[in-house]
């Protein structure tokens, strides 16, 4: 939370290309100024990636005996930012040229290959299939139809339950009728009757023959 | 530089379910992304998503060389100037120069290292 406030004391900064303003290094910034500034601090806020998120992905590629300073940290979160608008202005030209409105994946990746990072593109391209891979599952299996099929098995077990008692019931009837009464007869049910199958489905085929 | 851990946030559920959890927050992501130029008025739902991961690699790059310059100055903390270094070394990164040569560096910025070989496995 401190480095983000500490982060908001920068003035701001042009969009386009690298900042021009002197930046103000807050190595040195006390604790005092924090309470002045944080009510300012939102939107700058904004301009970074939140610093502990940057922070765990760094930690991954040190040891775990090495430590990064704080100052150093604020660096590479602003350097990430700029990496964004680099890569987006980049792509942003791309759409203008095509005549296109909507910035996508693939202009990311063909505008990260464009300044140099191709290295990233593999990767990225696999990212972004797995994602629509998942995207796609989404709208063909809804949450709402599997919640349904369990609904309905459920009540199929219940009236199985309910003719096993009635034993009368079912020698007596023909196979038609058989089928038929498999929903009705609710008064004969004991009401402590467990819903869980005591038998076999394949028991009950039995005893209709 | 393709190392595991590179495909284990698919691998190992980090696209689940959902779209998320990513590492880094998307709704921020888009809002630097306008923030890059007028021009910039519609982004796909899908380019916050690239991002995330294009920036957490950017991150990791970034800090791998960086780091690089902290064990040559057999140091174990990694502070602001061994990341301006690794920028001066690296043509990949000259979008960052004047961004890390104003970060407090008063003068001249350090004299560039020869990081270009750097590899990592």
């Amino acid at each position: 939370m401190e480095d983000e406030i500490k982060h908001g004391n920068v003035t701001h900064v042009p969009n386009k290309g690298s900042p021009e303003s002197p930046h103000v290094t807050c190595c040195d910034s006390n604790n005092s100024n924090n309470n002045n500034n944080q009510n300012n601090n939102n939107k700058e806020q904004d301009r970074f990636l939140p610093i502990a998120n940057v922070s765990r992905i760094l930690k991954k590629v040190i040891p775990s005996n090495g430590k990064i300073s704080k100052d150093a940290k604020e660096t590479i979160q602003e350097c990430v930012s700029e990496f964004i608008s680099f890569v987006t202005g980049e792509a942003s030209d791309k759409c203008q040229r095509e005549k296109r409105k909507t910035i996508n994946g693939d202009d990311i990746i063909w505008a990260i290959t464009t300044l140099g990072f191709e290295e990233y593109v593999g990767p990225l391209k696999l990212y972004l299939s797995k994602y629509r891979e998942m995207e796609g599952e989404k709208l063909i299996f809804p949450k709402q139809q599997r919640s349904d099929q369990r609904r309905q098995h459920s009540e199929y077990e219940q009236n199985i339950v309910f003719n096993n008692n009635n034993n009368i019931n079912i020698n007596t009837n023909s196979n038609n009728n058989v089928n038929s009464s498999i929903n009705v007869y609710p008064s004969f049910v004991p009401s402590d009757q467990p819903f869980s199958l005591p038998f076999s489905s394949n028991s009950f085929q039995k005893q209709l023959q | 530089m393709r190392q595991a851990g590179t495909y284990s946030g698919i691998l190992s559920g980090g696209i689940s379910g959902k779209t998320g959890p990513h590492l880094l927050p998307l709704a921020r992501i888009k809002k630097i992304m306008k923030r890059s130029g007028e021009d910039v008025k519609m982004i796909s739902g899908e380019s916050p998503i690239v991002f995330s991961k294009a920036c957490e690699l950017f991150i990791k790059e970034l800090t791998q060389r960086s780091w690089m310059v902290t064990m040559q100055g057999k140091r174990r903390t990694l502070n602001k100037e061994d990341v301006a270094s690794a920028v001066m070394a690296t043509d990949l990164f000259d979008f960052l120069v004047n961004l890390v040569s104003e970060s407090g560096n008063s003068g001249e910025a350090p004299p560039p290292l020869e990081l270009d070989t750097f590899t990592s496995s």
